[in-house]
This record gives structure tokens, sequence and C-alpha cells, in this order.
């Protein structure tokens, strides 16, 4: 095992493998931009090397300042987390260049796995069905559209760089199309530098469920079961659980061994998801390859949970050389586990993202939760990153525990400076068709109005009580709350 | 309406008691906003106004033609003189590796841009003005 690594990413995932570093002994070293100087996983980490400005592309997106920061601490890897530079083939390639062990995938099979066309020619060669789709050699507006035809309106719009549903358009019919092709090219080249369009056939009502899966450099390949990630809005997930409602036993076993094959076929190396849409339930249900992302992905907790699998430790012991512990036979799931992704956002305004400081953040602690999360009270949510706050894991014997378990987790997660979408979630994990599982991709948009509508009412009258009593701090941001009394404290019985 | 004890328990936690039933909640703030969060819930309350205290939920139309939040101007669509009708984009915004569409809440005409294409701008400033 190597003795230094570098975690090139910042928020809850980078304090995630830090945590992983601390239990095998290995030194960790944090980077961090200027926005991040008092962030936790600056303190955290054994080391730490800042590395540029607040906008990720001069900081946590340079290969250059990134590797720096390696050389100058003398690090022997480099793990990337997700998002940033983690399915970056060309940094993948510059690690190693530089005598560095990159934690994940060879770089050719990032890159292979990364163009959407690539991936399915290998899905193909593994024999796994995917969904009608291409990348228009020809990127105009009008080859765009000659090639959406054939497919059949809806079609679906996406970066072929991209992934998290960042770019992605529904297009309903094709006078719609020129409209979504402009916003998704945006987008596409401001998240991934590449304004390069894919266009595929929309399932109706699929859900998305995706395979984890594992592999060393000695050839040995297992399949972590699946995680059911149908609740999404705007293509991007909410909610994970696993397992499925959805899957039998031979159907899940179906589409690990097909994650597996498509892993092996790909010559793929370390952690990585294989991601499907499924249409129907049962053993009747028809699945289809969609992409697969060489990486940790953020709902990766749920599997540790019902597998008792760390996978964080798994992939370091692979980047170092090491087989796989145990085989397929050994692995099975235990009871079931859901993720909800706790965002400073604002459902009442479309989840527009929020921006702002953390005046009391207390995260919940109880049997059965697990809190992920990379921000402290008297932090802030910056402007200039993702907005995820925090993910809040509940496992339970059954899904009606876990679910249980992550609502009376949120209704005791208060977090105060920005809004959230605590509530929200709340209301989703509450929703008749989610307590059945009756999920699909579609659901948490088709329910949307209801899910606001009964998180965002005004305040009772025992909240503006509480507003009336509380001890108030200067408007000043950061400062926390104190304990010093004001005459507010005194009152008693306030007629609210 | 109902009477309720509150009691601080210190740190920004607050215990509500209806006389039977109690319950935990979290407040801090300045009194023009004061965050609350109970059952899992969040609320900002103004009680600068003492019993008058008003809730304060910040929307679309009191926010006029304003950033919701930091976020870099992407593109201005419209220029000074111009008519728009309702839902015409005026500004994209963009934040967080999203876009922010700022559309016209009414028809009128543009009375001003304050706005220019690569801009940092801040909540609260509009952006642009509608006669």
């Amino acid at each position: 095992m190597f003795r230094r690594l570098l975690i090139a990413n910042r928020g809850e995932i980078a304090v995630r493998i830090i945590r992983a570093c601390r239990e095998l002994g290995i030194e960790s070293v944090a980077v961090y931009s200027d926005a991040d100087s008092s962030a936790p996983h600056r303190a955290l980490a054994d080391r730490a090397v800042r590395i540029g400005p607040a906008p990720a592309a001069h900081s946590y997106l340079s290969t250059e300042a990134v590797l720096r920061a390696a050389k100058e601490t003398g690090a022997e890897a480099i793990h990337p987390g997700y998002g940033f530079l983690a399915e970056n083939h060309t940094f993948a390639a510059a690690c190693i260049a530089g005598g560095l062990i990159f934690v994940g995938p060879p770089p050719d099979v990032i890159a292979s796995l990364g163009s959407k066309i690539a991936a399915r020619h290998v899905a193909a060669r593994a024999g796994i069905p995917v969904v009608p789709g291409e990348t228009p050699s020809d990127q105009s507006e009008a080859a765009i559209a000659d090639a959406a035809r054939p497919i059949g309106f809806p079609v679906l719009i996406k970066p072929s760089a991209g992934g998290g549903g960042i770019g992605m358009k529904a297009v309903l019919d094709e006078a719609s199309l020129p409209a979504a092709i402009a916003q998704g090219r945006r987008e596409a080249i401001a998240a991934f530098g590449d304004g390069t369009l894919y266009v595929e056939r929309l399932i109706d009502r699929p859900r998305h469920v995706e395979v984890q899966v594992l592999l060393d450099g000695h050839g040995n390949a297992v399949y972590l079961f699946e995680r059911e990630c149908s609740l999404q809005r705007r293509h991007q997930k909410i909610v994970e659980e696993a397992p499925s409602t959805a899957l039998t036993s031979r159907l899940r076993a179906r589409m690990g061994e097909a994650a597996v094959a498509l892993a092996s076929t790909a010559g793929y190396r370390n952690a990585g998801t294989v991601e499907f849409l499924l249409e129907g339930t049962g053993d009747e249900a028809r699945f289809y390859f969609l992409e697969m992302n060489t990486r940790l992905q953020v709902e990766h907790p749920v599997t540790e949970q019902t597998t008792g699998v760390d996978i964080v430790l798994a992939q370091l012991a692979v980047a170092a050389g090491e087989p796989l512990p145990w085989s397929q036979g050994e692995l099975s799931q235990r009871g079931h586990a859901i993720e909800v992704r706790v965002y400073a956002e604002d459902p009442a305004q479309n989840d527009l993202p929020q921006a702002g400081p953390l005046l009391l953040y207390r995260e919940p602690m109880m049997p059965g939760i697990r809190v992920d999360s990379g921000v402290v009270e008297g932090g802030e949510i910056s402007v200039h990153y993702d907005p995820l706050i925090a993910k809040l894991i509940a496992w339970g014997d059954t899904r009606e525990r876990a679910r249980r378990r992550a609502v009376a987790a949120l209704r005791n997660y208060p977090i105060l400076g920005v809004r959230t979408n605590i509530a929200f979630l709340i209301a989703l994990l509450e929703h008749p068709r989610f307590i059945s599982g009756d999920v699909d991709t579609g659901f948490v948009d088709l329910e949307r109005a209801t899910l606001v509508a009964s998180s965002a009412d005004d305040p009772p009258a025992e909240a503006v009580n509480v507003a009336m009593a509380a001890t108030g701090i200067a408007a000043t941001g950061n400062s926390a709350p104190t304990n010093v009394p004001d005459p507010w404290t005194m009152l008693r019985g306030w007629r609210g | 309406m109902v009477d309720f004890d509150v009691t601080p328990l210190g740190n920004g936690r607050y215990q509500v008691s209806d006389g039977t039933q109690q319950r935990l909640a979290y407040a801090t703030g300045p009194s023009a906003s004061r965050w609350v969060f109970i059952d899992g819930r969040t609320f900002v309350v103004d009680v600068t106004g003492g019993t008058d205290s008003k809730v304060r939920r910040t929307r679309d139309d009191d926010m006029g033609l304003a950033s919701p939040m930091p976020a870099t101007v992407a593109s201005v669509h419209v220029s000074e003189g111009q008519p728009v009708s309702r839902g015409d984009l005026l500004v994209m915004l963009e934040a967080m590796k999203m876009e922010l569409p700022i559309k016209a809440p009414r028809d009128g005409r543009v009375r001003k841009v304050a706005c220019a294409q690569g801009e940092l701008v801040q909540p609260g400033v509009p952006l642009v003005e509608l006669d």
C-alpha cells in the first residue's frame, strides 16, 4: 500500500476519502481553492495545499495545479473522487506519466467508456442491449434533427462527454429541438469543455437501476448488486436505494452478470458503475445499458450499508495492486438502505441553488443513520461549487424501517442560513407512491407541485413563537449562534 | 390560537410546548430574517415588528428582476427601449453549473439594462428595469 495519497476533490467526498486514509494509516493530502481555505476537508487532512483561486477551472479542474501539489508533497497516489477530474482520461494519463498511481481505471478505458459511442460498442461486444441513439458526427442542428427523426420523438439530447444530468434535455417534438440543442450545448461546454451532443430514444416511465462492480488487476471481478436511482429531478438523482423494489433475484443476477461482462470486456479495473434503464418489473423486465461511470459514485454508501463492503477501501487496495478479498458467492445484500441528497436549493423556486452561511448546522445522530458531509456550522455554501450539503443514508432491516429512519433523521436535521430541500425530501419519502416502491424517473417531476406544496407552507404559530423568543445574532454572516441571553429569551407563552 | 411556551436550551435550541406535547426547535439569525427549524421544516421570519411579525418568503415576483443568488451573467437578450412580452428571456445567468433564465414577469418596455455579459452579479440588485 502507498503511504501518501492526494485527494483531488473537495466537500463530502474529500472528507470520505480522508477518513478511509485514516483507517488504513495512509497520509492524506488535501487540495483547496481560495474559496475553501476554511473548509473541513482542508482541516481534516494530514497536509493541505492551496491549488488556486475559487473558480474550479483554475483550481480543482487544473491538472497542472493538482500534479504540482502531488509533487510538492511527495504523494504516491491520487484519488479523484467524483466530478471535477474524475472521468478525465488526460488527467489520469498525466498522473501515471508523472509516476503516480491513479485510483481508478486505466486512462484508455476511461476514454473509451467516457465516449457514449465507444461505450455502446463495448456493450454490443459484451452482448448487452442498448437504448437506440447516436452522437451525430456532423453536429449541426440539421444533422442532429436528422439523427433524431429515425429514433423517434420524444428524444433525449445530452452532452456526449458529460454526466449528472447536466445539459440533458428531453425534447418532445422537432419544433423544440433547436432551443434544446442550443441550451444543451452551452451547458455542455460550460460544464465539460466539450459541446458534442448525443441523441437517444426516451423510454417511457423507465427506472434507472445501476450495478456497482469491482475488478482488480488479478482477473477477479464481482458485482456489489444494484442501486435504484429512479428518483431524479431534471435527470439529477436525489434519492437512491438498495435493493431496488423492481428486481427479482433472477433479474438481479442477470444484470449483475451483464455489468461484470461489460466491465471485463472494457478491460476495466477498480470500482465502477454500470447504469441501466429498466422497462417493466419482475422477471419480464428489460434492461438497456445506458453508460458506465468510471469512478466512485455519489450514492456508493447505499451499497456499502447493504453489503458491508467499504468501496473506498477496496478502491485503494485495488490501486495498490492487491487482489479483491472476496468472491461473488461471498457477497450478499442485507437489509435496505436509502440515501437522500441534502442540497442548498429552494424547491419553491424550481430548485434554485442557494448560497450562504451555515448559521446553524447539526447532523442527526441516531441508530442506522450515516451522514456524509463536508461542511460545518459557521461555514458557508459557496456559489462556486455544487450545492450538495450532505448525504444522509438510513439503513433498516426492511425498506419501510429504513424509510422511517430517514424521515425521522431529516426531521431532526436543522440547517439554518440557507434554504435546503429537507422538507421536500420528507414529502418525497412520505409520498404513497414512494412508500409502495412504485417509482420511475419521471415521478419527482410529475409529483413536484404536490411535493413542493406540502413542504412550503407559511410558518405555523409555534415557528413564529420560536422566532420571537430566539436569541438573535448580528447580521454579519459567519458568526455562530451565541448563548448570551437577551430579553427575548425571557419571553414565555407568546401569543402567536 | 394555541399558546406555546418557548424555553431556550442554549446553543440555538429551543423547547416548544403547547402544555402537553413538547418539541425541539432551532433558531438563529438577525431579527429581520430569523431562521427557525421545527419538525423538518425551515422558516424565515421577520420579527423586527414585534407582534406584527411577518413571514418573509423570497419569491420571483417580489425579487423583481434581480438575481436570486450570486451568479455570472452568461448573456443579455434585450436592449434598452425594447418592448418585451411576459415570459420573454431577458438575461441568462449561470451559477453552480446551471443556467438560470431571468424572464419578463409581464409585458412592458425595457427601461434600463443594468448588467453586462461576464459580470458577476449579487442577489437583490435589479438586472433589468421594465417600464
